[in-house]
Protein backbone atom coordinates (compact mmCIF):
# COMPACT_ATOMS: atom_id res chain seq x y z
CA UNK A 1 0.00 0.00 0.00
CA UNK A 2 1.21 3.55 -1.01
CA UNK A 3 0.94 6.41 1.31
CA UNK A 4 0.86 10.08 0.74
CA UNK A 5 2.46 12.48 2.76
CA UNK A 6 1.30 15.99 2.71
CA UNK A 7 3.03 18.99 4.71
CA UNK A 8 4.67 21.97 3.27
CA UNK A 9 7.63 21.78 5.59
CA UNK A 10 10.23 18.62 3.84
CA UNK A 11 11.43 18.15 7.50
CA UNK A 12 8.38 17.16 8.44
CA UNK A 13 7.42 14.87 5.70
CA UNK A 14 10.51 13.29 6.30
CA UNK A 15 9.71 12.73 9.96
CA UNK A 16 6.20 11.41 8.86
CA UNK A 17 8.03 8.98 6.22
CA UNK A 18 9.92 7.57 9.45
CA UNK A 19 7.20 7.29 11.05
CA UNK A 20 5.23 5.23 8.13
CA UNK A 21 8.21 2.91 7.65
CA UNK A 22 7.55 1.85 11.18
CA UNK A 23 3.70 0.96 10.76
CA UNK A 24 4.86 -1.17 7.97
CA UNK A 25 4.47 1.26 4.96
CA UNK A 26 7.63 2.29 3.06
CA UNK A 27 6.29 3.41 -0.29
CA UNK A 28 5.54 6.66 0.45
CA UNK A 29 4.68 9.53 -2.01
CA UNK A 30 4.97 13.55 -0.99
CA UNK A 31 3.03 16.97 -1.38
CA UNK A 32 3.70 20.19 -0.08
CA UNK A 33 0.33 21.58 -0.07
CA UNK A 34 -3.42 21.08 -0.53
CA UNK A 35 -3.87 21.68 -4.27
CA UNK A 36 -1.06 19.36 -4.76
CA UNK A 37 -2.27 16.85 -2.60
CA UNK A 38 -5.85 16.77 -4.33
CA UNK A 39 -3.98 16.46 -7.65
CA UNK A 40 -2.11 13.73 -6.26
CA UNK A 41 -5.07 11.78 -4.63
CA UNK A 42 -7.16 12.08 -7.93
CA UNK A 43 -4.67 9.45 -9.14
CA UNK A 44 -6.12 6.41 -7.60
CA UNK A 45 -2.48 5.27 -6.21
CA UNK A 46 -3.12 5.98 -2.25
CA UNK A 47 -4.29 3.89 -0.21
CA UNK A 48 -3.64 6.40 2.77
CA UNK A 49 -2.93 10.00 3.30
CA UNK A 50 -1.48 12.02 5.83
CA UNK A 51 -2.35 15.46 6.03
CA UNK A 52 -1.44 18.45 7.64
CA UNK A 53 -3.51 21.88 7.96
CA UNK A 54 -1.47 24.72 7.39
CA UNK A 55 -0.23 25.17 4.44
CA UNK A 56 0.23 27.45 1.41
CA UNK A 57 -1.96 27.56 -1.39
CA UNK A 58 -4.64 25.03 -0.21
CA UNK A 59 -5.49 24.41 3.80
CA UNK A 60 -5.63 20.63 4.72
CA UNK A 61 -8.77 20.77 5.58
CA UNK A 62 -10.35 22.40 2.10
CA UNK A 63 -7.89 19.44 0.51
CA UNK A 64 -9.93 16.79 2.21
CA UNK A 65 -13.47 18.39 1.18
CA UNK A 66 -11.87 18.12 -2.44
CA UNK A 67 -10.83 14.62 -1.61
CA UNK A 68 -13.96 13.44 -0.45
CA UNK A 69 -15.75 15.46 -3.36
CA UNK A 70 -14.49 13.80 -5.75
CA UNK A 71 -15.10 10.59 -4.37
CA UNK A 72 -12.15 9.23 -2.70
CA UNK A 73 -12.89 7.26 -0.02
CA UNK A 74 -8.80 6.14 0.74
CA UNK A 75 -8.40 6.84 5.08
CA UNK A 76 -6.97 10.52 5.71
CA UNK A 77 -5.09 11.22 8.73
CA UNK A 78 -4.70 14.76 10.13
CA UNK A 79 -1.25 15.89 11.38
CA UNK A 80 -1.33 19.03 12.50
CA UNK A 81 -0.30 22.11 15.20
CA UNK A 82 -4.40 22.30 15.21
CA UNK A 83 -5.14 21.04 18.57
CA UNK A 84 -8.67 22.61 19.60
CA UNK A 85 -11.40 20.01 20.06
CA UNK A 86 -13.08 22.68 17.19
CA UNK A 87 -10.47 21.53 14.66
CA UNK A 88 -10.71 17.99 15.49
CA UNK A 89 -14.75 18.09 15.13
CA UNK A 90 -14.72 20.08 11.22
CA UNK A 91 -11.91 17.50 10.22
CA UNK A 92 -13.70 14.36 11.11
CA UNK A 93 -16.85 16.15 9.75
CA UNK A 94 -14.96 17.11 6.64
CA UNK A 95 -14.08 13.14 6.16
CA UNK A 96 -10.26 12.86 7.79
CA UNK A 97 -10.58 9.32 9.80
CA UNK A 98 -8.29 10.24 12.19
CA UNK A 99 -6.39 13.24 13.87
CA UNK A 100 -2.82 12.99 15.43
CA UNK A 101 -1.41 16.50 16.95
CA UNK A 102 2.25 17.44 16.45
CA UNK A 103 4.23 17.31 18.63
CA UNK A 104 4.09 13.43 18.47
CA UNK A 105 6.33 10.47 19.10
CA UNK A 106 7.13 8.60 15.58
CA UNK A 107 5.70 5.14 17.28
CA UNK A 108 2.04 7.54 18.01
CA UNK A 109 2.21 7.72 14.44
CA UNK A 110 2.74 4.53 13.38
CA UNK A 111 0.06 3.39 16.05
CA UNK A 112 -2.27 5.36 14.65
CA UNK A 113 -2.02 4.38 11.18
CA UNK A 114 -2.30 1.17 11.97
CA UNK A 115 -5.45 1.98 14.34
CA UNK A 116 -7.09 3.47 11.12
CA UNK A 117 -6.12 1.21 8.85
CA UNK A 118 -7.43 -1.35 11.13
CA UNK A 119 -11.04 0.00 11.32
CA UNK A 120 -11.33 0.78 7.61
CA UNK A 121 -10.67 -3.14 6.99
CA UNK A 122 -7.25 -2.57 5.20
CA UNK B 1 0.31 41.95 29.00
CA UNK B 2 0.24 39.17 31.99
CA UNK B 3 3.43 37.37 32.35
CA UNK B 4 1.27 34.06 33.24
CA UNK B 5 0.04 34.05 29.70
CA UNK B 6 3.25 32.89 28.86
CA UNK B 7 3.04 29.44 30.43
CA UNK B 8 1.48 27.60 27.61
CA UNK B 9 4.05 28.61 25.34
CA UNK B 10 6.37 27.38 28.02
CA UNK B 11 4.64 24.21 28.38
CA UNK B 12 4.10 23.86 24.41
CA UNK B 13 8.08 24.29 24.36
CA UNK B 14 8.33 21.50 27.06
CA UNK B 15 5.86 19.18 25.22
CA UNK B 16 8.09 19.52 21.93
CA UNK B 17 11.09 18.64 23.78
CA UNK B 18 9.67 15.62 25.34
CA UNK B 19 8.10 14.13 22.72
CA UNK B 20 10.20 15.01 19.51
CA UNK B 21 13.89 15.62 20.70
CA UNK B 22 13.97 13.13 23.38
CA UNK B 23 15.35 15.32 26.40
CA UNK B 24 14.15 17.92 28.63
CA UNK B 25 14.49 22.09 28.68
CA UNK B 26 14.97 24.00 31.71
CA UNK B 27 13.43 27.29 31.24
CA UNK B 28 15.23 30.22 33.24
CA UNK B 29 13.42 33.50 34.45
CA UNK B 30 11.25 35.49 32.39
CA UNK B 31 11.75 38.93 31.58
CA UNK B 32 11.29 41.85 28.79
CA UNK B 33 12.89 42.00 25.91
CA UNK B 34 14.79 45.31 25.95
CA UNK B 35 14.77 47.73 22.84
CA UNK B 36 17.61 46.98 20.33
CA UNK B 37 18.38 43.57 22.64
CA UNK B 38 20.20 40.98 20.02
CA UNK B 39 18.55 37.79 19.45
CA UNK B 40 20.34 34.47 18.65
CA UNK B 41 22.20 33.58 14.98
CA UNK B 42 18.45 32.18 13.84
CA UNK B 43 14.86 33.16 14.65
CA UNK B 44 11.91 31.22 13.52
CA UNK B 45 8.78 33.40 13.73
CA UNK B 46 5.07 32.88 13.16
CA UNK B 47 2.46 35.16 13.74
CA UNK B 48 -0.91 34.36 15.46
CA UNK B 49 -4.20 35.84 14.85
CA UNK B 50 -8.02 35.72 15.81
CA UNK B 51 -9.05 35.90 19.71
CA UNK B 52 -5.48 36.04 20.39
CA UNK B 53 -3.69 38.13 17.91
CA UNK B 54 0.83 38.50 18.20
CA UNK B 55 3.39 36.91 17.56
CA UNK B 56 5.74 33.96 18.95
CA UNK B 57 9.50 33.61 18.31
CA UNK B 58 12.41 30.92 19.12
CA UNK B 59 15.39 32.17 18.85
CA UNK B 60 18.92 30.00 18.42
CA UNK B 61 22.78 29.90 18.33
CA UNK B 62 23.96 28.38 15.37
CA UNK B 63 25.36 25.05 17.22
CA UNK B 64 21.62 24.97 18.92
CA UNK B 65 20.06 25.39 15.87
CA UNK B 66 21.73 22.98 14.11
CA UNK B 67 21.41 20.19 16.94
CA UNK B 68 17.76 20.63 17.37
CA UNK B 69 16.94 19.88 13.77
CA UNK B 70 19.37 17.24 13.91
CA UNK B 71 17.67 15.36 16.53
CA UNK B 72 14.17 15.79 15.09
CA UNK B 73 15.15 14.77 11.90
CA UNK B 74 17.80 11.92 12.81
CA UNK B 75 20.16 13.82 10.05
CA UNK B 76 23.82 14.16 11.14
CA UNK B 77 24.83 17.44 12.28
CA UNK B 78 27.06 18.06 8.71
CA UNK B 79 23.41 16.72 6.88
CA UNK B 80 21.55 19.42 8.53
CA UNK B 81 22.55 22.85 6.69
CA UNK B 82 19.95 22.69 3.82
CA UNK B 83 17.04 21.69 6.24
CA UNK B 84 18.10 23.90 9.20
CA UNK B 85 15.14 26.88 8.35
CA UNK B 86 12.68 24.45 7.40
CA UNK B 87 13.15 22.44 10.87
CA UNK B 88 13.29 26.28 12.57
CA UNK B 89 10.12 27.20 11.22
CA UNK B 90 8.63 23.56 12.16
CA UNK B 91 9.64 23.87 15.51
CA UNK B 92 8.07 27.73 16.14
CA UNK B 93 4.92 26.06 14.26
CA UNK B 94 4.52 23.33 16.75
CA UNK B 95 5.26 25.77 19.46
CA UNK B 96 2.63 28.03 18.59
CA UNK B 97 -0.11 25.84 17.40
CA UNK B 98 0.06 23.86 21.16
CA UNK B 99 -0.13 26.99 22.83
CA UNK B 100 -2.72 28.83 21.22
CA UNK B 101 -4.68 25.33 21.77
CA UNK B 102 -3.95 25.47 25.30
CA UNK B 103 -5.12 29.70 25.33
CA UNK B 104 -8.69 28.80 23.39
CA UNK B 105 -9.60 25.97 25.24
CA UNK B 106 -13.18 25.67 26.55
CA UNK B 107 -15.03 28.14 23.91
CA UNK B 108 -15.85 28.88 20.59
CA UNK B 109 -13.51 31.04 18.63
CA UNK B 110 -9.82 29.54 16.89
CA UNK B 111 -6.88 31.30 16.55
CA UNK B 112 -5.10 30.89 13.20
CA UNK B 113 -1.24 30.25 12.70
CA UNK B 114 0.42 32.38 10.25
CA UNK B 115 3.26 30.55 8.10
CA UNK B 116 6.31 30.66 10.13
CA UNK B 117 9.42 32.80 8.89
CA UNK B 118 13.21 32.02 9.88
CA UNK B 119 15.61 35.13 10.04
CA UNK B 120 19.17 34.41 9.72
CA UNK B 121 21.34 37.30 11.42
CA UNK B 122 20.85 39.31 14.91
CA UNK B 123 20.05 42.81 14.24
CA UNK B 124 16.60 42.79 13.50
CA UNK B 125 13.32 44.24 14.42
CA UNK B 126 9.70 43.45 14.34
CA UNK B 127 7.03 45.78 14.59
CA UNK B 128 4.64 44.31 16.03
CA UNK B 129 0.84 45.15 18.30
CA UNK B 130 0.72 48.88 19.64
CA UNK B 131 1.21 48.52 23.74
CA UNK B 132 2.19 45.68 23.97
CA UNK B 133 5.51 44.02 25.08
CA UNK B 134 7.50 41.07 24.47
CA UNK B 135 8.36 38.66 27.03
CA UNK B 136 11.49 36.44 27.00
CA UNK B 137 12.22 33.08 28.33
CA UNK B 138 15.76 31.17 28.42
CA UNK B 139 15.97 27.76 27.90
CA UNK B 140 18.91 25.28 28.41
CA UNK B 141 18.75 21.86 27.16
CA UNK B 142 21.48 19.11 26.26
CA UNK B 143 21.06 20.26 22.75
CA UNK B 144 21.80 24.24 23.83
CA UNK B 145 20.53 27.42 24.66
CA UNK B 146 18.18 28.67 23.33
CA UNK B 147 14.89 31.79 23.60
CA UNK B 148 11.64 31.92 23.10
CA UNK B 149 10.18 35.37 22.59
CA UNK B 150 6.32 36.59 23.16
CA UNK B 151 3.99 39.14 22.89
CA UNK B 152 0.31 39.07 22.61
CA UNK B 153 -2.97 40.48 23.49
CA UNK B 154 -6.49 38.64 23.36
CA UNK B 155 -8.96 40.34 21.74
CA UNK B 156 -11.40 39.19 23.87
CA UNK B 157 -11.29 39.29 27.70
CA UNK B 158 -12.75 36.03 28.95
CA UNK B 159 -9.95 33.70 29.77
CA UNK B 160 -8.01 33.72 32.88
CA UNK B 161 -4.22 33.19 32.69
CA UNK B 162 -3.01 29.82 32.32
CA UNK B 163 -1.22 27.87 34.97
CA UNK B 164 0.93 29.82 37.57
CA UNK B 165 4.55 28.77 37.26
CA UNK B 166 5.34 32.08 35.47
CA UNK B 167 3.38 34.30 37.24
CA UNK B 168 5.54 37.07 38.57
CA UNK B 169 3.18 40.21 38.15
CA UNK B 170 1.94 41.95 35.55
CA UNK B 171 4.17 43.77 32.86
CA UNK B 172 1.43 46.76 31.50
Amino acid sequence: MKALVVDDSAVMRKILIGALGQAGITEVGEAADGQLAVTAAGGGEYGLILMDWNMPNMLGIDAVKAIRAAGQTMPIIMVTTEAEKLRVIEALKAGANNYIVKPFKPETVAVKVQETLAKVGV
Amino acid sequence: MNVAYINPFIESVNDLFTTMLGCSAERGKVGLVKPGEPSGDLTALIGLSGPVRGTVALSFPDTTARAMVGRMTGLPEADVAESLGDGLAELVNIVAGGAKAKLNSGDGAVTDLSLPTVVRGQQYAVEGLTQTTWLDVPFASELGTFTLRVTFEQTEAKKEPVGAAAGEGRTS
